[in-house]
């Protein structure tokens, strides 16, 4: 009969395995999402340095580019765009991202400038609601597996925001992918577009086009494809770097649940080994007593 | 023949069609034009419609397109596009393949 410190000690050792069997398929989804994550950035990039080149081409050749959403105004609201994920379990991911925006809102709030919160992320959502920030608009749903539609439902809202005046500026706060051990929380200033530098687009060169319909027309039309492709841009760096995250914060914990294990079960050993001792001095004490007897 | 040259069709999700074409043909928001080697420096909006790309002597790709923009430089044809799709048969049926993209939800994108 088991004691009860042993029995104790067994089911103990018996949750943290069950524990370690979770986290390690966690961190093996997480690998392999990683994959897929990184493929879907690299492909992506040529649409983006190509709009990039279309723009400082047509900017250069049609004298600037004279366009609503590039026009730069005074700032007295900025949009903030928060980008977390809508699961935790994935290291200080969110946190990192969470603070950075929150002393930006700070920032703004202490130089007299108002604030409009755009999250996308339950993370985001939560803390920011818990701490009693206005969110103005949240989506969910979106950070695991991003697609262009929803790159463009953010880019709608956060342009018509613009248009109409409600936010003179918009940051957009994401987690760069660098790389599996690093990725960075980033701020960017989406809107106004700034006009491509040259440094921007060493392919860009003077080009007088022929335009159809005109190069006014194109514009209008290719800016906010650019603010589209931007976001959609950020939201897929965002997903790698939170299942890289992931990965990392669930390997951690798979090392760590196998490092208990072997502590409890050296603990149990000792408990199980007390146990027959005692046992058998008992056994010795009560032979003792019984031959003190006789004599 | 005619003199080859390159042409790539982007969208967000990746490189759609990349190679060497002898003529292109793409519906702009002002009515169809066809592009062949050496065309002078172009930018144009497109229309919802099919591209049709010669290639490789007698080979045919016909693409279905939902808007984008299309670049003519120095040889080298650039169609941007958020949404497009290869299609198998001919330009009526990527005319309608395009339709279809066109008449989709604009926030409804494959994975």
């Amino acid at each position: 009969m088991a004691s009860a410190e042993l029995r104790i000690i067994r089911r103990r050792i018996a949750s943290v395995s069950a524990t370690r069997k979770i986290t390690r398929a966690m961190e093996l989804i997480a690998a392999s999402r990683i994959v897929k994550a990184q493929q879907r950035v690299m492909q992506s990039r040529p649409y983006v340095s190509s709009l990039i080149e279309v723009i400082s081409n047509v900017g250069r050749d049609a004298g600037g580019t004279g366009h609503l959403l590039s026009e730069v105004r005074d700032v007295s609201t900025v949009g903030i765009v928060v980008i977390t994920s809508d699961r935790g379990l994935a290291g200080a991911y969110n946190s990192n991202l969470i603070r950075m925006a929150e002393r930006a809102i700070g920032h703004h709030t202490l130089e007299g400038r108002d604030t409009r919160l755009f999250v996308i992320g339950k993370k985001a959502q939560s803390y920011l609601r818990f701490r009693g920030y206005r969110i103005d608009q949240t989506f969910l749903g979106m950070t695991d597996r991003p697609n262009y539609g929803h790159a463009r439902a953010v880019a709608n809202l956060v342009i018509e925001s613009y248009v109409s005046g409600e936010v003179d500026a918009v940051e957009v706060f994401y987690t760069d992918y660098r790389s599996v051990l690093y990725q960075i929380p980033t701020r960017v200033e989406l809107l106004p577009v700034q006009p491509p530098t040259d440094a921007d687009a060493p392919e860009g060169r003077s080009v007088s086009y022929s335009y159809e319909p005109s190069a006014e027309e194109i514009l209008s039309r290719i800016l906010p494809r650019y603010v589209e492709a931007a976001i959609f841009g950020f939201l897929l760096e965002s997903s790698a770097s939170e299942h890289a995250s992931r990965q990392r914060a669930m390997k951690a914990a798979t090392d760590n649940a196998a490092e208990l294990t072997k502590v409890l079960t050296r603990v149990a050993n000792q408990a199980r080994q007390a146990e027959i001792t005692t046992e058998i001095s008992e056994i010795v004490g009560g032979a003792e007593a019984l031959m003190a007897s006789e004599r | 023949m005619a003199r080859p040259f390159n042409v790539d069709v982007v969208s967000p999700e990746g490189t759609l069609w990349s190679g060497d074409a002898e003529f292109v043909v793409a519906r702009t928001t002002e009515g169809e034009i066809g592009i062949l080697a050496g065309h002078e420096p172009l930018m144009a909006a497109l229309s919802a419609g099919p591209v049709l790309i010669d290639h490789d002597g007698d080979q045919r790709t016909t693409i279905a397109v939902h808007g984008g923009f299309m670049q003519v430089v120095e040889n080298r044809v650039t169609l941007l596009t958020d949404r497009a799709r290869i299609t198998a048969g001919d330009r009526a049926e990527a005319a309608q393949e395009a339709l279809k993209l066109a008449e989709g939800d604009p926030l409804e994108f494959e994975e």
